[in-house]
């Protein structure tokens, strides 16, 4: 399934409403980690209408900044 | 006895008339994040009343308290003031706590609360918990308050340096959590060790604990000392704590809400944006992977989460005394004219300090020292400087003493290319500042100043003040 995010094809669905009521699903990307509910609002769970500016597509996550960077393992 | 933990405060918080129990239905989205919003925002972050939820659609039944230390009011409570108790008098009750320091006792209790209900399979924290989220293009639903807890790996036995601190948590998984740990961070530290070892650092993430719990965890304290012996002094009663199922760390007794876990060794996944304390989303980063493989709960338990976006909030209001109270001391310990500190904004970002000149210019030297303060390095960015009788906690008195004292040319002074704190949406690079002093203190010899004459203070007119507010009321 497409994210709506970065828009690749690495997204499922992980949840649904716990009490039975069918009200939501939950889907995650395995990719950008982005999570979302069925029933948000159209402007952030539909690509078209997601501020370009948050968005991830064409975006390599291997090149996203870290804060903490790997140390070296002791010798 | 009386409850202890989240859920007797609450107690305490709605005999005060501060609780109010939200019972109609409402979407996880948007409606969660408005009626956050809205508590905070009644009287500007003054008397807003904490909200307990029970019908968020499709979580049927679970409990959601919002804004719990939202407002000043609630934050009156906990220091067992009235709730109507001006700012500065908070600040005074919260520093005589505060200055009980880490001598607070610690007593380990068997079969705790926390650990009524154990969940060992088929952990799914987005069916668990009632989970929303908290600002529109945060990259997904967060913990906002959460009491993560880790031990040094080098002194494994040493309560001391165990870590309470309260990081933002994005739950990427059922049982996947990616958090914001910063090297600057005592968790950061024990992170380093941990993957310089090549071992996974087991942690421990609470989920509605007592406020003073949270205040703790949120507050600069050193490294060495212990989040629940400041917070055992502070409440000036014994913290009960527990030994965590998993991994030899101590949780608070009575947490409604206990995950149990691991990070993820020598790797880093992407993790943001959110919307930050300075009103202003982070970027995406890549940061660290906790993976959770138990979770313990009270019966019913009651998820706590808080809203944070743009100032006022109840981040605001939560870490904004413990900074002052940090500061204060730091500051009076070779500077005793220091009469309270304000560094409510934004985290300290800006800060007023109400001293006396010991001598002419002397303030100056005050807001150099806070400039130089572990916390003050990368926050303190404006610092305002005001005489001692001056309460910082009135902006009225402040912008009247910089309205009346403030020589531009000699008393406004900008100290550039200083560290800045990163997530300052005006610090370019992120990290990189400035200073600016506003030195609006009355001069002292051996400056000169203009001959002038100040109206004297009326203390004797507060009496009054009831009196009046008595008539007022009689006369609705």
């Amino acid at each position: 399934m497409k994210c709506v995010r970065c828009l690749t094809d690495n997204a499922s669905k992980v949840a649904e409403a716990p009490d039975g009521s069918k009200a939501w699903e939950v889907y995650v990307c395995s990719r950008c980690n982005f999570v979302w509910r069925s029933t948000e609002e159209p402007e952030v769970i539909d690509p078209e209408k997601r501020d370009p500016w948050f968005q991830l597509a064409d975006v390599d996550v291997d090149d996203i900044l870290v804060f903490s960077p790997v140390p070296p393992l002791r010798k | 006895m009386e409850e202890s933990g989240l859920r007797g405060f609450l107690k305490k918080l709605e005999k005060a008339g501060q609780l109010v129990r939200y019972t109609d239905e409402v979407m996880p989205e948007p409606d969660i994040r408005l009626i956050g919003r809205a508590a905070v925002d009644i009287a500007a972050g003054n008397t807003g009343p904490a909200v307990l939820l029970d019908n968020i659609k499709g979580y049927k039944g679970k409990q959601l308290a919002l804004n719990v230390s939202g407002t000043w009011a609630n934050n009156a409570v906990m220091l067992g003031m009235d709730k109507d108790t001006p700012l500065k008098d908070q600040f005074f009750e919260f520093a005589r706590r505060w200055a009980g320091g880490s001598d607070g006792e610690l007593k380990w209790v068997k079969n705790p609360p926390c650990q009524e209900v154990k969940i060992t399979k088929d952990i799914n924290l987005y069916e668990l918990l009632p989970l929303f989220r908290v600002n529109k293009y945060d990259a997904g639903f967060y913990f906002s308050k959460p009491a993560v807890i880790t031990r040094d790996p080098e002194e494994p036995g040493s309560v001391d340096k165990q870590n309470v601190g309260l990081y933002r948590i994005q739950v990427q998984g059922p049982d996947t959590l990616g958090i914001q740990v910063l090297p600057f961070h005592d968790g950061g530290i024990h992170l380093r060790k941990a993957e310089e070892m090549g071992v996974a650092l087991p942690v421990v993430i609470c989920l509605g604990v007592h406020p003073v719990v949270s205040l703790m965890a949120s507050a600069p304290l050193q490294y060495d000392k212990s989040e629940y012996k400041y917070a055992a002094a502070f409440m000036e009663t014994p913290m009960n704590v527990a030994k965590a199922l998993t991994a030899d760390l101590d949780i608070p007794a009575d947490a409604e809400v206990v995950l149990e876990g691991e990070f993820v060794p020598r790797e880093r996944f992407v993790e943001g944006p959110f919307g930050e304390f300075p009103g202003s989303y982070s970027g995406s980063r890549r940061q660290f992977r906790i993976k959770i493989n138990t979770v313990t709960t009270r019966k019913n338990p009651i998820f706590e989460n808080l809203y944070v976006g743009r100032p006022w909030t109840e981040h605001d209001t939560l870490i904004g005394l413990n900074t002052s109270a940090t500061l204060y001391f730091q500051l009076r310990e070779t500077m005793p004219e220091v009469k309270a500190v304000n560094a409510i904004y934004q985290h300290g970002l800006t800060i007023i300090v109400a001293t006396d000149n010991r001598f002419g210019c002397y303030a100056k030297t005050v807001a150099m020292r806070l400039a130089s303060t572990p916390h003050g390095t990368s926050y303190a960015k404006n610092i305002i400087l005001v005489d001692g009788d001056v309460d910082p906690f009135n902006l009225v008195q402040v912008m009247w003493a910089i309205s009346t004292r403030v020589r531009p040319q000699k008393d406004v002074i900008v100290i550039p290319n200083t560290p800045g704190m990163p997530l300052d949406p005006c610090s370019e690079p992120p990290g990189v500042g400035a200073k600016m002093i506003i030195d609006a203190t009355t001069p002292a010899p051996p400056e000169v100043s203009r001959e002038v004459r100040m109206v004297e203070n009326l203390p004797d007119a507060e009496p009054y003040q009831k009196i009046l507010m008595d008539l007022q009321k009689a006369a609705r």
